[in-house]
């Protein structure tokens, strides 16, 4: 806009066209729904994380006290950091196979192999279905007795292999990230083909025809122009991997099981606001909240760091 | 071009502000049926509803829609004017759904009350309504009343049905192999050792999914520690879970693991039922409600049930109330609300209930039909012991209850001893259960 | 890229076919195991039915409502994706297009709602829905969905605004257009590759979301799939063929959707990238 207003020389007609007053009700519809639906009732929820709370009724305000507890008294102390690393090890693991895979399969698909069609569709298909309906199939193929994976290692001769997947502690918590990665990859390949797309076809072509092939096209040409959507993906799977909990929720349930294994900060949330419908309920509500209060800086603070990178990569293109 | 452009804009604002408008006016012309103001679609079925009472039931069990219709049908025959509908959430998230919709002054008009403390939670709260003066209530015995009985001595639910665990047998295997049912529990690991020289899967059982574990524990424990009377001595705080007694029970489920089947530590609900009804094991350690489900999987089954027999030989099922009706203190339909339950403390209710949902009724002398679940009903009247988790260990955060659970799956992945869990778990105890403190 | 023979890379065609493999793997699994009894699961979960009968189907479709609870769906899913995307596209221009010192800020206030799990502000979101009529209304679901849709979709349209060279919007300025043009008829034509993105996005979590029907909807009546799909789970635990039923027929009309609509995205895709 600003360079666009010095170059044209009518600028008093420019500056009508382009900042007119009404311009300002732009965002004015996606803030009032936003505000109203999303802000407000969390905000309203943070408040609970300095009160104290029998049952379901605030008692009194007691500052930072429901923190220190969280941080300071077994189990929560140990549960904290146990469900910390289990996000971590999430976003890792999502940022190699998922992303990794999907960044591969989509220059694939640009590249365009033959029924790149039918691979698209392929690849999202999994997207598709509710998360309820993914954590049953695979809990049912990757069921030790009778599912199709410890049959296809029988079946292999790779018999020292199949084991109880969800209920090892060993190797329950990626074989959730595992699933997971199968549902999202096909997003990742969506978001990275449309930034392959959008890559101006004549910066390709000159660069082809300055003799670039193979892997110096994808480091001078595609990788930097695709930092934007790699960008994306990134500060979306940190978010997504930081708030994991459905698909915990369905395949492990609250506990986080086998011994906690497969728990994360947003199942341990859920465990203390809303308790454990199998075990009794045990509502700590305030204790929830200020969990809830914690993650919320830890991932706001990392995602601006994020963004304030991706700023910058932005100015230097 | 100009024109048109502006146009989209006051259409988009209107749109907006309409809504908006309409949803708050909405709310001011009539607060008191947020229900019926939304959409326009079924204005006419609810004009003719209107001089109907409309009583909705929340609950946790979805797989009985059926047999609440039945239930709702009989309470038609006496009661015409009172329109009842069953409006079950799934069980995982019915607390979540219920709690939010009480929070906030609405939810069901009658709704399934967790037992003991997990319920009467939301009694301490003052989102049920007493019902101590209720007519039928005087049948029920005081152990079935007192699971929802709140502090304050007030009676808050009607007790519906009785859950009962205990060890289920496959009477073919156990016909096959000359296998006795055991009565002491010298014999119990007897037909255990048999079962696996014969390569056959003893028990049925897995511990990927934790609740199952305190569930086994409270049918196994009372064979070890003789059940009612250290049960007795726990709720007192005479004895607490150092005593050796209690240690050794949770070293007698450890030692039971060689009659899991393979993979044991993988299998979760599903699946234990699945090995038990398609005959690939000849025990099943689980609760009453577990046969209709078991017989549906595979109706050629003929199984029983044996009580847990002990070191010191009694024999025991573990008992529980498993469920309670109750009203919603904000209900606008009280009187309504009250005369169903009244209407679930009726004998033609017990017997109705006994048929269909082949589960043991709260209420006194109701029999069954069904072999199976009068011989149950009969032991639970006979050689029941309290399930102490759910009656007396669930409260605290986490709860004892789910400690135990926990500790014992670390137990049985080699993360911690049986003495490391008897500890755990008195720790948590000591916390918040009263008279060990 | 035209020089290369598609027959020179058989490496590209093993990554996809394998992954292909894995994706539809367990969507085939679902589809066979609906027609098959719960000891034949058991028994032979590789293998394929003894019958092909359609019986669990026509049970299930007499058993639930699905019609009903179809429209609500799709009412709800169809409603949110295009006020989602509508009232997104008019914010996410205004930030990434003007430099405004309060956009930055206004964009990091809608990016907060991806770092927070809604579930925690329930209990007030429950009371305002009441204050404003709309519990067992679908509107409480749709202004959830685009409450809950707009942080990514801000993201991601933010993101591709950005990348849009400025000379088109100066060319389209020059001969007299207002924001509203520019933005209708320049921009978002190019952006098809990301809209299509957004809408399926939305489209998938508004069609899928059963938290919020399961709080806000108690009317048998205004029930949409996902959560008539969780009774399911209760009334059917130990018939495998027909939970698996159930499962299909829930997931199968966002599946028929996609792959009727994917070919406009898929076409969308293109088109957007060669202009």
């Amino acid at each position: 806009m600003m360079t666009m207003t010095v170059q044209t020389a009518s600028t008093k007609k420019e500056r009508k066209k382009g900042k007119r007053w009404t311009i300002h009700l732009f965002p004015i519809p996606a803030l009032i729904i936003y505000a109203l639906f999303v802000l407000y009732p969390i905000l309203a929820a943070l408040s609970y994380s300095f009160y104290s709370f029998n049952g379901f009724s605030r008692e009194s305000f007691v500052g930072f006290n429901n923190f220190i507890t969280l941080f300071t008294t077994e189990p929560y102390g140990s549960m904290f950091l146990n469900a910390f690393k289990n996000n971590v090890l999430y976003f890792i693991l999502q940022m190699i196979v998922m992303n990794g895979l999907a960044f591969l399969l989509a220059f694939i698909i640009y590249k365009k192999v033959k029924g790149a069609e039918f691979f698209k569709i392929a690849f999202f298909l999994p997207r598709l279905l509710s998360v309820i309906v993914v954590g049953f199939l695979w809990k049912l193929i990757l069921n030790p007795n009778f599912g199709t994976l410890n049959m296809l290692l029988g079946k292999l001769g790779l018999e020292e292999l199949q084991r109880a997947w969800l209920g090892d502690p060993n190797t329950a918590l990626v074989s959730i990230i595992l699933v997971n990665c199968w549902f999202g990859l096909g997003f990742g390949v969506l978001i990275f083909l449309a930034g392959f797309q959008s890559i101006p076809v004549e910066l390709v072509e000159a660069a082809k025809l300055d003799g670039a092939k193979g892997m110096t096209m994808l480091r001078k040409i595609y990788l930097p122009l695709m930092v934007p959507s790699i960008l994306i993906m990134t500060v979306l799977t940190f978010i997504q991997s930081f708030e994991a909990f459905e698909l915990v929720y369905a395949m492990q349930g609250s506990m986080g099981e086998p011994y906690f294994s497969t728990d994360t900060l947003a199942v341990f949330f859920y465990r203390l606001a809303f308790g454990s419908s199998t075990s009794g309920s045990s509502d700590a509500i305030g204790l929830g909240s200020a969990l809830a209060t914690v993650l919320f800086f830890f991932i706001l603070v990392c995602t601006m760091v994020f963004l304030k990178f991706m700023n910058k990569k932005e100015v230097q293109m | 071009m100009k024109k048109s452009n502006k146009f989209l804009f006051l259409f988009l604002f209107v749109m907006l502000f309409t809504l908006v408008l309409a949803a708050c006016s909405d709310n001011s012309d009539d607060t008191s049926t947020n229900s019926n103001n939304s959409n326009s679609e079924d204005n006419g079925k609810k004009s003719e509803a209107t001089e109907k009472v409309k009583l909705t039931i929340g609950s946790w069990r979805t797989e009985d829609v059926a047999k609440y219709e039945k239930v709702i049908a009989l309470f038609n025959e006496t009661n015409p004017d009172i329109e009842v509908e069953f409006n079950p959430t799934k069980n995982t998230e019915y607390n979540t759904v219920l709690n939010t919709a009480l929070q906030a002054g609405e939810g069901p008009d009658i709704f399934h009350l967790r037992p003991y403390a997990a319920g009467l939670k939301l009694a301490g709260a003052g989102f049920v309504e007493p019902i101590t003066d209720l007519k039928g209530l005087d049948q029920f015995s005081d152990d079935y009343l007192a699971a929802s009985r709140g502090e304050d001595g007030k009676q808050y639910g009607v007790p519906l049905n009785i859950s009962s665990t205990q060890f289920f047998y496959n009477k073919k295997i156990f016909a096959d192999q000359g296998l006795e049912v055991p009565t002491t529990w010298d014999e119990f690991i007897e037909v255990n050792e048999k079962l696996l020289a014969a390569d056959i899967t003893p028990i049925a059982m897995g511990t990927k999914e934790s609740w199952l574990l305190s569930l086994t524990h409270g049918i196994v424990g009372p064979g070890v520690v003789d059940g009612n009377a250290f049960a007795d001595k726990l709720v007192t705080g005479e004895k607490d879970f150092t005593d050796p007694a209690f240690v050794e029970s949770i070293e007698v489920m450890n030692d039971l693991k060689k009659y899991f089947p393979a993979n044991s530590e993988g299998l979760g609900m599903e699946d234990i039922r699945t090995l038990f009804a398609m005959e690939q094991a000849a025990m099943f350690p689980l609760g009453s409600w577990e046969i209709p489900v078991v017989s549906e999987l595979n109706s050629d089954l003929d199984f029983g049930f044996f009580p847990m027999p002990s070191k010191t030989g009694n024999q025991t099922v573990t008992t529980w109330v498993d469920g309670s009706f109750a009203i919603n203190a904000n209900s606008k339909n009280k009187e309504a609300a009250k005369t169903f339950l009244e209407f679930l403390t009726t004998k033609e209710f017990g017997e109705l209930f006994v048929e269909e949902f082949k589960m043991i009724s709260a209420l006194p002398g109701i029999t069954s039909n069904d072999e199976l679940l009068s011989e149950l009903s009969k032991t639970v009247e006979t050689n029941s012991t309290p399930y102490y988790w759910v009656i007396n260990f669930v409260s605290g955060d986490p709860t004892t209850k789910s400690v135990l659970e926990t500790e014992l799956q670390g137990m049985y992945l080699g993360e911690v001893t049986p003495a490391e869990v008897a500890q755990k778990v008195q720790e948590n105890a000591e916390i918040s259960f009263e008279p060990f403190k | 890229m035209k020089n290369s023979s598609i027959w020179s890379k058989p490496f590209y065609y093993v990554i996809v076919f394998a992954v292909a493999t894995i994706s539809l793997y367990p969507i085939f699994l679902m589809f066979l195991s609906s027609f098959k009894t719960s000891a034949e699961i058991f028994k032979n979960p590789l293998g394929l039915p003894t019958s092909f009968s359609l019986d669990t189907y026509r049970t299930l479709w007499s058993k639930i409502p699905f019609d009903q609870y179809f429209i609500n769906s799709v009412i709800v899913s169809v409603t949110s994706v295009v006020l989602v995307v509508l009232f997104c596209s008019l914010a996410a221009f205004y930030i990434a297009r003007f430099k405004f010192s309060w956009n930055n800020a206004i964009f990091f206030l809608f990016l907060l709602g991806m770092m927070i799990p809604i579930k925690l502000g329930i209990v007030p979101l429950f009371i305002l829905m009441r204050d404003l009529g709309l519990i067992n209304s679908l509107w409480s679901l749709i202004f959830m969905n685009i409450a809950t849709g707009t942080p990514l979709t801000m993201l991601i349209l933010t993101g591709f605004f950005k990348t849009m060279p400025m000379e088109l919007e100066e060319a389209a300025r020059m001969d007299g257009a207002g924001n509203l043009r520019v933005l209708w008829n320049v921009l978002l034509p190019l952006m098809r590759p990301a809209l299509g993105t957004v809408i399926i996005v939305n489209f998938i979590s508004a069609w899928n979301d059963f938290f919020f029907p399961l709080i806000f909807i108690t009317e048998k009546a205004k029930m949409t799939i996902p959560v008539g799909m969780l009774s399911l789970f209760g009334e059917h635990s130990a018939d495998w063929g027909s939970l698996f039923a159930g499962l299909t027929l829930a997931s199968l009309p966002m599946m028929i959707l996609f792959l009727v609509a994917s070919k406009q995205f898929m076409e969308g895709l293109t088109a957007g990238a060669l202009k």
